[in-house]
């Protein structure tokens, strides 16, 4: 298969070989292995060989050959952005796209248009391409195995070569793209080959309120199976309605490089404590289901009581030796609606005391290290913070584990915002939206819901899956909503942009939920015979100096138990830090400091952290609300 | 002369009138409109005279809601306000005229009073105007209790705030306070801790755009320390002090390097002067801030500041001995 440049016209191509999306879990070699660095994995990161384009007709056309003259090429460190190494221009806007008055440029398939539009992206003025090269050897306990390639995140559009071949392309910036290398790797030097575009059609329906930026942003990795592999785990913890008792059905999905590999899968289960509490072994098929299993006096998952149980999953051989540890931690809790249209976990009135939280850093932009994320996590815990709701993609990998350990609700967001597609000048205009009720856009979006639900689904943090932001609503997000309604009993789903469409509130979202909604108005639908549990997925706009009057939304809490808190925009300043050669400081730059027009200048400075994550002065009034109801 | 009698001596010059006691030395002048010198130990706080301020710096909120652009006739106010008449009165009487020559060509180096009190009116820069007035009472300690007066018409826009904006001709090297912890304001201050708190510097807090900051509400005293002067002939680097104490009711106030139009004119951290001064704010009224939204939801109505009704505040100036 060759790669096909229009597939960035299209939004109908989105994944190319890309290997279909499973749980996050990690797996070992061995069980020494477990809390160190899995001998399976052979990071990637560091500096690679690049070459960058600002357009597509620019780019170098071969690079992938293996005969291909490099020298030109100069380096970038991977993961990073494109923009930050001093390539691309970088921008900061909101609604608009970032090519408002650059380009004139409508999806495909809308207006009545009932066909592509050739070269909208492919050859466009507008569409920077980073060529990436990176020679690799394989480590020794890779050799004779299936070998993947892990990207965790690259925007916006990708293609992978190795050795000369092709071997796939993916969109979604936010997810892992993994593809199988094995058919290409040789023992010796691969040379990989990584082609990245800034704009595709994914760009209609990744139009988040950010600095824009293009690159490999998020670890590579390569990543060996042994023979018989753990692919998919999925757990189902279920809680009985005395508390006391706890179900666990685990379900898993095994790979295979040959049919007659014999193997047995081994599962235990321990406490919280550690203690073992369940084992079985069941032998080797593509699907293994595991007899059900009781949890007596379950500890359950909470905020308060961040309660985890742990699966371990050992592959073996017929002569017992370890092929493929995989250890998941998982905890028991209990989401409902019920009748009394309030949302319960652990048979307790959930109050959301939540921030929305875009991945930042003001050095290096949404490349985050774990010390960062251990780092917000401290902070909501200090002020009373229980809920995180991803905005407005999935975040990266090790962020929902965390949450996990620290008790930290979370609405797990999909990749998915379109606000320019309808959204204009604050009026709402949807003559172009995506996806809207357009069947050409309707399989990339449930291809995302699909992606967030396997990536996540173990995860007992996560209590709310949520379809996107700021993207209207039509038929294409009801049949995400019915994707998670068919895959998932556990969770809710959340999606605040029905509000515009109220024919369509019976089949998206279990909540109502409003975004810079007054507690006058709150109360006014909360007095009025409402359907739904109320929620602010973004309330208290903490722009520069702000966050007067919580203590109105602090009395609905008290008032209507169908109100259930919200999430306050947002948790850190988007802001960078640039060299100022005038004060000779390091300083913060928000958007337009770039020379980039269109611009949304500083209104991405909405955070209760500044951009180096010192709080601002309105985190005391957040840790006393907050406080309140824990 | 002593001054063991708590009697004040009072200067009657041409310009001014002085009134000193055993360490300290004031001075109101009649050109500048007010309290032009505020000598204490030796040591000067005043750079310029006191003037009423009626702006705060626009924060993110204020621009969405189009409040600034509202209200904006308070920023010429605040700037170009002048001081239209000057009342003084001796021991409770107030003179018929500004004891200048060659009514007080009578008076000789000796002259003093249990109770000196100056009033300063100012007519704000406004369409219609409104006067407000500041009374300064010096009693035989060298105490200065000070009133505002704010008129009102209801015919003007919301204030951003009311306040007594005061000078000091170097940068002070903290601050400490009796109120509220942190940064407060009417609308956000139920998560603050009440007590004594000691601030290092004259912090600015560092919002993207620079904004009003730093507010301090309900409080009860505050005490600056600087240790520099712009006395040529003082070059010790020894601190001092000057407290400003509640007299009826607890204030509000910001403790800043920059004036509300410094902080106005900046569109980053770095482009703000470099500090040299500080700028001590007692407010009786602040807006809040809001927080519903950013790009037109108005500030709650009952932190509004309206300018149709009379505003009063007070504090003490207290020279420590």
């Amino acid at each position: 298969m060759q790669a096909d440049l229009e597939w960035l016209d299209d939004p109908e191509v989105f994944r190319v070989n890309q290997l279909p999306a499973h749980s996050d879990h990690a797996f070992y070699q061995t069980n020494a292995e477990i809390t160190q660095t899995s001998s399976y994995v052979q990071s990637l990161n560091g500096i690679w060989q690049f070459s960058f384009a600002k357009t597509p007709a620019e780019r170098p056309l071969n690079f992938y050959d293996p005969n291909f003259d490099a020298s030109a090429f100069e380096s970038i460190t991977v993961p990073g952005h494109i923009e930050l190494a001093g390539y691309g221009q970088i921008q900061y806007i909101n609604t608009l796209y970032p090519w408002e008055g650059q380009v004139f440029r409508r999806p495909p398939y809308t207006l009545n248009a009932d066909q592509l539009v050739s070269g909208l992206f492919s050859d466009a003025i507008d569409n920077t391409v980073g060529s990436y090269l990176k020679t690799f050897e394989l480590t020794p306990a890779f050799q004779g195995k299936r070998t993947i390639i892990q990207f965790q995140g690259v925007e916006e559009a990708l293609y992978v070569w190795l050795n000369g071949h092709f071997v796939g392309y993916a969109e979604d910036s936010f997810t892992p793209s993994e593809f199988d290398l094995t058919p290409f790797i040789t023992t010796g030097k691969n040379t990989l080959a990584v082609r990245v575009y800034k704009r595709s059609t994914a760009a209609f329906i990744e139009d988040q309120d950010m600095f824009r930026f293009s690159g490999i942003f998020r670890d590579v990795n390569l990543l060996a199976l042994p023979a018989v592999h753990i692919a998919d785990l999925d757990l189902r913890p279920t809680v009985t309605t005395d508390w006391h008792t706890g179900n666990l059905a685990v379900t898993t999905k095994l790979s295979c490089a040959a049919t007659t590999t014999t193997a047995t899968l081994q599962l235990t289960v321990t406490d919280p404590a550690g203690t073992v509490i369940a084992q079985q072994t069941q032998p080797r098929a593509n699907t293994v289901t595991f007899d059900p299993i009781t949890v007596t006096d379950v500890q359950l998952w909470g905020p308060a009581t961040p309660n985890l149980y742990q699966v371990t999953l050992t592959v073996l051989t017929a002569n017992q030796h370890i092929m493929e540890v995989v250890p998941y931690q998982f905890g028991f809790r209990k989401v409902e609606l019920r009748a009394d249209k309030v949302i319960y976990v652990n048979n307790q009135r959930l109050i959301i005391n939540g921030v929305n939280r875009h991945e930042w850093n003001a050095k290096t932009g949404r490349v985050l290290s774990i010390a960062d994320m251990q780092a917000d996590i401290q902070t909501m815990l200090a002020n009373h913070i229980n809920a995180d709701r991803t905005c407005h993609y999935p975040d990266q990998l090790p962020w929902y584990t965390l949450c996990d350990q620290a008790g930290i609700y979370l609405m797990a967001e999909n990749n998915l915002e379109s606000h320019g597609s309808w959204q204009k000048l604050g009026a709402i205009e949807p003559s172009y939206n995506v996806p809207g009720d357009n069947p050409h856009w309707l399989a990339a979006v449930v291809d995302r819901a699909r992606t967030n639900y396997e990536l996540f689904k173990n995860h007992p943090a996560v209590i709310f899956w949520s379809l996107g932001n700021e993207s209207y609503a039509g038929s294409d997000i009801a049949a995400m909503n019915r994707f998670y309604k068919t895959h998932d009993t556990s969770r809710l789903v959340h999606y605040e942009g029905v509000v515009h469409t109220p024919d369509l509130k019976d089949q998206i979202s279990d909540v109502e939920s409003r975004m810079y909604e007054s507690p006058k108005n709150i109360a006014a639908y909360l007095d009025n015979d409402p359907q739904k549990p109320f929620i602010d997925c973004e309330y208290m706009h903490d722009m520069g100096n702000s966050l007067g009057g919580m203590q109105a939304y602090n009395d609905l809490i008290d008032r209507y138990p169908m109100y259930q808190g919200g999430f306050i925009w947002d948790f850190i300043d988007q802001a960078l830090l640039v060299h100022d050669p005038i004060s000779g400081h390091d300083v913060l730059r928000y958007g337009g400091d770039f020379d980039d027009r269109h611009s949304d200048y500083e209104f991405s400075g909405d955070g209760l952290l500044f951009a180096d994550r010192t709080p601002k002065p309105a985190m005391q009034e957040v840790n006393y609300y907050y406080g309140l109801h824990n | 002369m002593g001054y063991t009698t708590n009697q004040l001596h009072v200067i009657y010059g041409d310009g001014a009138l002085g009134v000193s006691g055993a360490d300290f030395h004031y001075l109101f002048s009649y050109e500048r409109g007010g309290l032009e010198s505020l000598q204490i130990h030796g040591k000067e706080w005043l750079y310029r005279t006191p003037k009423p301020t009626f702006w705060r710096a626009t924060t993110d909120n204020d621009r969405g809601n189009h409040f600034s652009e509202k209200s904006a006739q308070w920023l010429a106010a605040n700037q170009f306000s002048p001081c239209t008449q000057v009342a003084v009165s001796i021991d409770g009487q107030l003179l018929p005229e500004l004891p200048i020559a060659p009514l007080n060509n009578r008076y000789t180096n000796n002259e003093t009073a249990a109770e000196v009190a100056l009033t300063f009116t100012f007519s704000t820069n406004t369409v219609p105007s409104t006067p407000v007035t500041i009374t300064y009472t010096v009693t035989g300690t060298g105490k200065i209790h000070v009133q505002v007066h704010f008129t009102g018409n209801a015919a003007l826009p919301d204030l951003p705030a009311l306040g007594l904006r005061l000078i000091m001709p170097t940068t002070a090297t903290g601050f400490d306070y009796t109120g509220l912890a942190g940064e407060t304001y009417p609308d956000r201050q139920a998560g603050a801790a009440h007590g004594t708190y000691h601030i290092d510097g004259l912090p600015v807090t560092p919002y993207l755009v620079p904004q009003d900051c730093g507010m301090h509400m309900a409080t009860q005293q505050v005490t600056v320390t600087r240790d520099q002067t712009q006395n040529n002939a003082d070059q010790a680097r020894m601190p001092f002090a000057l407290t400003f104490e509640q007299a009826t009711h607890p204030f509000a106030f910001s403790c800043l390097p920059y004036t509300a139009e410094e902080l106005e004119n900046a569109t980053h951290m770095e482009e703000l002067p470099l500090p040299r001064r500080t700028v001590l704010t007692i407010y009786g009224a602040v807006r809040g801030v809001g927080g519903i939204d950013s790009w037109g939801a108005d500030v709650d109505a009952q932190y509004h500041i309206p300018a149709s009704q009379a505003i009063d505040f007070d504090f003490n100036i207290s020279p420590k001995h």
